[in-house]
């Protein structure tokens, strides 16, 4: 029971992440390779905002923002130069923002890791079916599911929704229409950097808040988007949830060969069904 | 035409007048930076003809580098072998490795095969970090790499190895030249310029583009093997992503898809890297703001300044 519950709740986690990332390449094209630095950065900002409050919850709601704001500075003066380009180039930005955005974290927090507690409310155990599980994993899995939720009726149902699948269906026919690209982009970009930030603060009492943690994070959110599909939502979730229910059945019987499992899934698909389990696209990208 | 020759002559002069500088320089400071930029210039030549040349952009090559730097410390280290065949020995690891990474990687194209490359090169940064610790030393990694004993010469000084370090320099740089000029180069940059139309012309797409990757597999090997015997030491710190993300660095400030603008690229990284490490221990993000400079302003890098490239004017990659 327990290894279903870490499992559903890595993999809601991972979720937060592949659906920023799949959001992000839907409208701009781009992979956004800083999306696990703006994850470390949601970390400490929670760190800090949890520090200086004292209550997780306004970490959790602040820090998303707060993240979101720099990402959409972010676009603004970097990205938004080059779309004329040759995708090549935005990633090299983005590959560019990593290193500053770990080094201006190091800047202000130093090296050393910091740890945010888990709230009150959620810091003890709870029984379900007979075994002992934490509180905060069923928050986890409660809270990914909601957001997963309403990231659908976004896309699908709201007008805002239907702006960016025009923007990036066609940007020369929706703006001639009369939306604003420019800014559906810087939108879409903050957008994705507000759920990378917010995974990072729901992740912050589990784990150590420290430099690596971005990158060790974004090689599985490819490997998601990989294995989904890129730009689907729905492989994205299908995909996080093979990738953490393996993940946890792995530490509990094959604790030693865990960190190669993502690989394994990762070089399985690619052998068998190199377009990703739930595309139906080819991968042109 | 003419501003071509031109411009990569003087891109010549400038890499040879470095190389002649840090000789008449007494001491060894200047040789021993100049020896790390010829030897991470080996790396980027043999990168770009990938990334540059064959438009495909690989962010796992610090995969290959370090492999190649592995086999040949293994070999020397661990049983005896001396320096020249280990050398080669590392050109055919890397290649061997380019090889099988090539086999999953360029199954899929574009952007994913950049996360796939950076992917496959984490799980043997990973591997060799825990797994294979009997090979790699673990984190700690291995001390005491070799250095050549041809000649009668002591390489271990570090002004001879220098001249050694231009040779091999020199000699990968026209192997290359011949390459990127050869029949074979002029496919790869049709192939970068419409994939679908080299392919109509009756080009082998796919094998074109895992030859320049096995080709490039060999040069990472090779200066990979350099570098650890240049240090006297080898760590998974070269398998790591940084060292993937440097080389693309590097490529980038340089001019991608030029003979001589990688190698610029590097000496201006190692010498910021150089100067900037002296005054502040965030010298990586500087350089980091650097390349996102370069990146908006300057797309044909340092090269693009030397051959009169406009920001406006074609040449992007496709």
């Amino acid at each position: 029971m327990s290894t279903i519950v870490i499992g559903l709740s890595l993999s809601f986690l991972l979720f937060l992440l592949a659906a920023g990332l799949t959001l992000v390449f839907g409208m701009l094209g781009v992979i956004n390779f800083a999306h696990g630095a703006l994850y470390m950065l949601g970390a400490y900002v929670g760190y800090q905002v949890a520090l200086t409050s004292g209550s997780f919850w306004a970490a959790l709601l602040v820090a998303p923002l707060v993240v979101a704001a720099l990402g959409a500075l972010m676009e603004r003066s970097t990205l938004s130069q080059v779309y004329g380009r040759d995708h090549i180039y935005q990633v090299l930005l983005t590959f560019g923002l990593i290193l500053v955005i770990d080094d201006a974290t190091k800047l202000v927090w130093g090296m050393d890791y910091k740890q945010v507690p888990t709230p009150d409310l959620l810091a003890g155990p709870v029984e379900l079916f007979g075994a002992m599980i934490p509180a905060y994993r069923l928050f986890i899995i409660g809270f990914g599911a909601a957001v997963s939720i309403l990231l659908f009726l976004l896309l699908d149902r709201s007008k805002w929704g239907m702006m960016i699948r025009a923007a990036s269906a066609d940007p020369d026919m929706a703006s001639t229409l009369g939306v604003d690209v420019a800014r559906v982009r810087t939108g879409v970009f903050a957008f994705g950097a507000y759920l990378a930030a917010m995974g990072g603060v729901v992740a912050a009492p589990l784990v150590p808040v420290e430099l690596g943690m971005g990158f060790s994070v974004i090689i599985d959110c490819f490997v998601v988007v990989v294995i989904g599909g890129l730009g689907s939502i729905r492989g994205a979730i299908l995909a996080s949830l093979l990738l953490g229910m393996t993940r946890a059945a792995g530490y509990t019987f094959a604790t030693e060969w865990v960190e190669l499992i993502t690989f394994v899934i990762l070089i399985a698909t690619l052998m068998f069904r190199p377009q990703g389990l739930f595309s139906t696209k080819g991968r042109a990208a | 035409m003419t501003r071509r020759i031109v411009g990569t002559a003087l891109m010549g002069l400038v890499i040879a007048a470095m190389i002649v500088a840090a000789w008449l320089v007494p001491g060894e400071q200047g040789v021993n930076l100049v020896s790390l930029i010829l030897v991470w210039a080996l790396f980027a030549i043999g990168f770009d003809l990938v990334f540059g040349v064959a438009g495909m952009m690989s962010f796992g090559h610090a995969a290959l580098f370090g492999v190649g730097g592995y086999v040949a410390t293994n070999l020397m280290v661990f049983h005896g072998l001396d320096f020249m065949s280990a050398l080669a020995a590392a050109a055919v690891g890397g290649a061997l490795l380019a090889f099988g990474l090539s086999v999953f990687a360029m199954r899929v194209s574009g952007l994913f095969f950049s996360l796939l490359t950076l992917a496959l090169a984490q799980m043997i940064y990973v591997l060799a970090s825990n797994r294979l610790r009997h090979w790699t030393g673990g984190l700690d990694g291995i001390a005491g790499v070799p250095r050549p004993a041809l000649l009668g010469v002591d390489f271990y000084d570090n002004r001879n190895y220098y001249l050694f370090l231009v040779a091999v320099f020199v000699a990968g740089l026209a192997l290359m030249a011949l390459l990127r000029t050869s029949p074979f180069g002029r496919a790869l940059r049709a192939i970068q310029a419409n994939d679908v139309r080299a392919a109509q012309l009756g080009y082998n797409v796919n094998r074109l583009r895992q030859s320049a990757f096995i080709v490039s597999g060999a040069y990472a090997g090779v200066s990979g093997a350099l570098l650890a015997s240049l240090m006297f030491y080898i760590s998974p710190q070269m398998l790591h992503w940084t060292t993937s993300g440097d080389v693309v660095i590097m490529a980038v400030l340089g001019g991608k898809g030029t003979l001589l603008g990688p190698v610029l690229g590097v000496a201006l990284f190692e010498l910021l890297k150089e100067e900037l490490s002296q005054y502040t221990q965030y010298w990586y993000g500087l350089i980091g703001l650097v390349f996102i400079l370069a990146t908006i302003f300057l797309r044909h890098g340092i090269a693009g300044l030397f051959l009169g490239r406009g920001d406006e004017g074609k040449g992007g990659s496709s």
